[in-house]
């Protein structure tokens, strides 16, 4: 049998054609306007070992759906980049492969964002960014940000004025991603993991007791009225950011993409940790990780995983960060002084470190919609707290368990 | 060889011909007509040289589906197969045409009569034969556009790829109807299916059939001769068509919204309805607004296409049932209705099938949703918008194939079947 068909050839060179393949040791794929963070690091690279590297910058989220084409044609990157919750569903199907390096040097990187590469006791990926929710305070409402969630309960109660449209503390608690921090510092967690790091897709936590306990008291500032019920439903992200931009709330829990929008808004605010819930945990958060990965298709993968060792040594890592202001799961430059000198890049790197990573499998794509109708319920008053959890997981195990079925 | 044949008086040239026809052009060059037999030869010789490979290639790929990693690519192996199979029978057609040519024109010189030279062969090619040679090129084209995609998207549903089988990871397999019995055994998609199918049929029926009253009705208020300003009322009538229908399921979908939204904030207050519906949260609601909004969406077109066809019913039909004495509702009956719904019965056949499949409005108010529990698909999903979670969510390529199958058997057939019904499509004059 022939290995290569000539139709394949001729789709190659067809495609090879319109889109210039690339004469280049080394392709990669950077993150849309994010690549002057890596230049003087690849100009370095290209000199020390003599080859040559091109970079393309392409949104980062649509990467791994480019590369199931890209690849077997042989246009592909060699490094790209993606959020680590595409992670899981790009190693089912084979389209990254392990990174041998990350296992000497997993040790450079956070805990937390290591973990969100790791599946299967392998490491697929190097943590590049960390981003998390954070607290947004108008320091002109509220000087400091407060220490425990019942102090923001009670600030809040002070200030409501309804009649006035002014409003405390405002979060978007209908949507398990915003609501998680509260969740897991009662107990709650999506899925178990089991002592390899790996997820146990039939244990499901979002609802047990832990989770009760957080919707029951998130819930309360929806039925005292000091959140509006328009922050709830799909629009309501849109709804909190103009309230804290029109200066009709103090403080509001979103993450680090709102920095510039709430800048160019003229408010003076300030970034903080999330607050303790009352049984005195931190309140965690889910965390984001965007990291490198290499290709199944990668031209050369030594020189690949060379180069990511390469540009994340911390002098790098840090002209990196000054260029994008993206938080880098580095822990050297964590506790760089570019970083604990700024009060927002530090407030994100505690609140990361305190957060757990999305978990990366691609069953976590049946847990969103119906935990966050459950919350939706729950916040609203319609159904009960337990009951609306306890339905809403049923219902994701039975989604998960039908994809499995089909699958033996 | 062709000597000793030719040697025999009265024999049977048209079989000999087609026998030899097998070789390429060889029946045409027994027939003595060199060029034609030429033109024959080199294409299919030239063919089957060149895409041996290929040909062997394409067909071991489609029966295995790969047998290495990494590598063989199924997807790929499946899409060449398909692209090789659809090449052999344009090929293998051709080939049929030599040999039929050769068959043909033996018999005419078993009949003893001469046979055409070259340019008259070219000139009869070019006139009874012109609209073949105008259509091959746009059918070629339509084979690989139009029959591949479909044949490749069908095949999937025999096949095992889905999340956890998929290239460059794992090998994909044939497995024959597997995929279909577990859509019917397997109690969880069993219910999902036959929930979600039961919803699109009611959902067909119920926003086709009013959007089409809806629009018949108002055509025929408006074309009252006693009504003023009867154009501007018109126009009026038509605008829900004229804003993009994206647009209008937006703004929808902000007006219905539960807790900000126009309708439960201000108007169903103002109409004294303490405890207003959950529209986006309760599925029975959000079902009752999708039906109302595909109603205000789709009866400006049955409108308009009604209002044409009412003008063109011939005044004298009603002035002679006036004299017998009819009423207005005799007269609406017997004469206005049939003759409307005769002409546009193409038209309302078209809403429904349209409706079957109407993505947008289902995808753009709520998602699909609300979740329903022990349900795979939303509360309001109806298949199209299922298969579409499906495969873009979900990863489940063969189910969700295996359900487009489905859904289209369902559809041609209600199509046809309502097409061969309805009088319309025969050309007869009804009046």
């Amino acid at each position: 049998m022939k290995k290569v068909s000539k139709l394949s050839i001729a789709v190659t060179l067809a495609v090879g054609f319109a889109g210039v393949v690339s004469a280049a040791d080394l392709t990669v794929w950077e993150d849309i306007q994010k690549s002057q963070g890596i230049n003087n690091a690849v100009v370095d690279f290209e000199k020390q070992f003599n080859v040559s590297v091109d970079i393309k910058e392409m949104p980062y989220t649509g990467q791994i759906e480019k590369v199931r084409l890209d690849g077997p044609a042989g246009i592909g990157p060699d490094v790209m980049l993606i959020p680590h919750d595409q992670m899981g569903a790009a190693v089912v199907q084979g389209l990254i492969t392990p990174l041998e390096f990350m296992q000497t040097d997993k040790g450079n990187y956070t805990d937390s964002s290591v973990q969100a590469f790791t599946t299967g006791g392998k490491i697929y990926g190097c943590p590049k960014v960390v981003e998390s929710v954070v607290m947004f305070y108008n320091q002109d409402m509220l000087p400091k940000p407060l220490a425990t969630m019942d102090e923001y309960y009670d600030y809040s109660k002070k200030v409501h004025d309804a009649d006035k449209n002014k409003y405390g503390l405002l979060a978007k608690w209908d949507s398990v991603y915003y609501a998680y921090g509260a969740l897991r510092a009662y107990g709650a967690y999506v899925f178990k993991r089991d002592a390899g790091g790996d997820f146990d897709v039939k244990d499901l936590g979002l609802s047990n007791q832990g989770a009760i306990d957080a919707v029951t008291y998130m819930k309360k500032f929806y039925t005292d009225g000091l959140f509006p019920v328009g922050i709830v439903g799909d629009n309501g992200g849109n709804a909190i950011d103009s309230l804290f931009t029109e200066k009709k709330a103090a403080a509001v829990i979103t993450g680090p993409w709102n920095l510039e929008p709430y800048a160019n808004a003229g408010i003076n605010y300030g970034v903080s940790p999330l607050p303790k819930m009352p049984n005195g945990q931190d309140m965690s958060s889910f965390m984001g990780v965007k990291g490198y990965v290499v290709s199944t298709w990668a031209k050369d993968h030594a020189l690949a995983e060379k180069f990511l060792q390469f540009i994340n040594q911390p002098k790098y890592v840090v002209e990196r960060y000054e260029a994008t202001k993206e938080i880098p799961p580095v822990k050297a430059v964590m506790e760089d002084k570019v970083i604990k000198d700024d009060p927002i890049a530090s407030a994100i790197a505690v609140q990361a470190s305190r957060a757990e990573p999305m978990p990366s499998i691609p069953e976590m794509g049946e847990v969103w919609g119906p935990i966050d109708a459950a919350l939706q319920l729950c916040m609203t008053g319609k159904q009960d707290v337990k009951e609306a959890l306890t339905a809403a997981t049923d219902h994701i195990k039975s989604q998960i368990e039908a994809f499995r079925a089909d699958n033996q | 060889m062709t000597a000793t044949s030719a040697a025999v008086p009265k024999t049977n040239h048209a079989l000999t011909a087609a026998l030899l026809a097998i070789i390429p052009g060889f029946g045409q060059f027994y027939n003595k007509q060199w060029v034609k037999g030429i033109i024959f030869a080199f294409f299919l010789f030239c063919f089957f040289l060149s895409a041996r490979d290929l040909i062997s290639h394409g067909i071991w790929g489609l029966t295995t589906l790969g047998t290495e990693l990494p590598r063989d690519n199924s997807i790929f192996l499946l899409a060449e197969g398909i692209v090789v199979v659809l090449m052999l029978l344009l090929v293998l057609t051709l080939w049929g045409i030599s040999i039929h040519d050769a068959y043909a024109c033996g018999k005419t010189r078993d009949e003893g009569k001469e046979l055409y030279s070259l340019k008259r062969q070219y000139k009869n090619l070019f006139d009874r034969g012109f609209p073949y040679l105008m259509i091959a090129p746009g059918f070629v084209l339509l084979v690989f556009v139009v029959i591949f995609p479909i044949v490749f998207g069908f095949a999937l549903a025999f096949t095992s790829y889905n999340l956890y089988n998929t290239p460059p990871a794992k090998l994909v397999t044939w497995v024959g109807f597997k995929t279909f019995t577990n859509l019917f055994t397997l109690q969880m998609w069993r219910s999902t299916f036959f929930d979600v199918l039961g919803w699109t049929v009611v959902w067909t029926v119920l926003a086709s059939t009013f959007q089409c009253a809806v629009g018949v009705l108002l055509a025929i208020l408006v074309n009252q001769k006693d009504l003023k300003f009867r154009s501007i009322v018109r126009t009026i009538f038509i605008l829900p068509w004229a804003v993009p229908g994206f647009v209008t399921i937006l703004v929808f979908a902000g007006m219905f919204n539960d807790s900000f939204g126009v309708i439960n904030g201000s108007i169903l207050p103002m109409l004294g309805v303490d405890d207003p519906p959950r529209w986006l949260i309760d599925p029975f609601w959000t079902k009752t607004a999708l039906i109302m909004m595909q109603t205000w969406l789709g009866f400006p077109f049955v409108f308009a296409m009604t209002t044409g066809v009412l003008q063109a019913i011939p005044e004298d039909l009603y002035e002679a049932a006036t004299m017998d004495g009819a009423t207005s509702y005799v007269k609406l009956k017997t004469i206005t209705l049939p003759l409307v719904l005769y002409s546009i019965a193409p038209i309302i056949i078209t809403q429904y099938t349209f409706n079957f499949n109407n993505f947008n409005i289902i995808y753009l108010f709520n998602g699909g949703g609300p979740a329903v529990a022990g349900s795979q698909a939303g509360g309001t999903d109806i298949l199209v918008s299922w298969i579409y979670k499906l495969t873009m969510s979900s990863s489940q390529y063969n189910i969700a194939s295996a359900i487009t199958i489905l859904l289209s058997i369902f559809v041609v057939s209600v199509a046809l079947w309502q097409f061969r019904r309805s009088n319309a499509f025969k050309n007869e004059d009804m009046m």
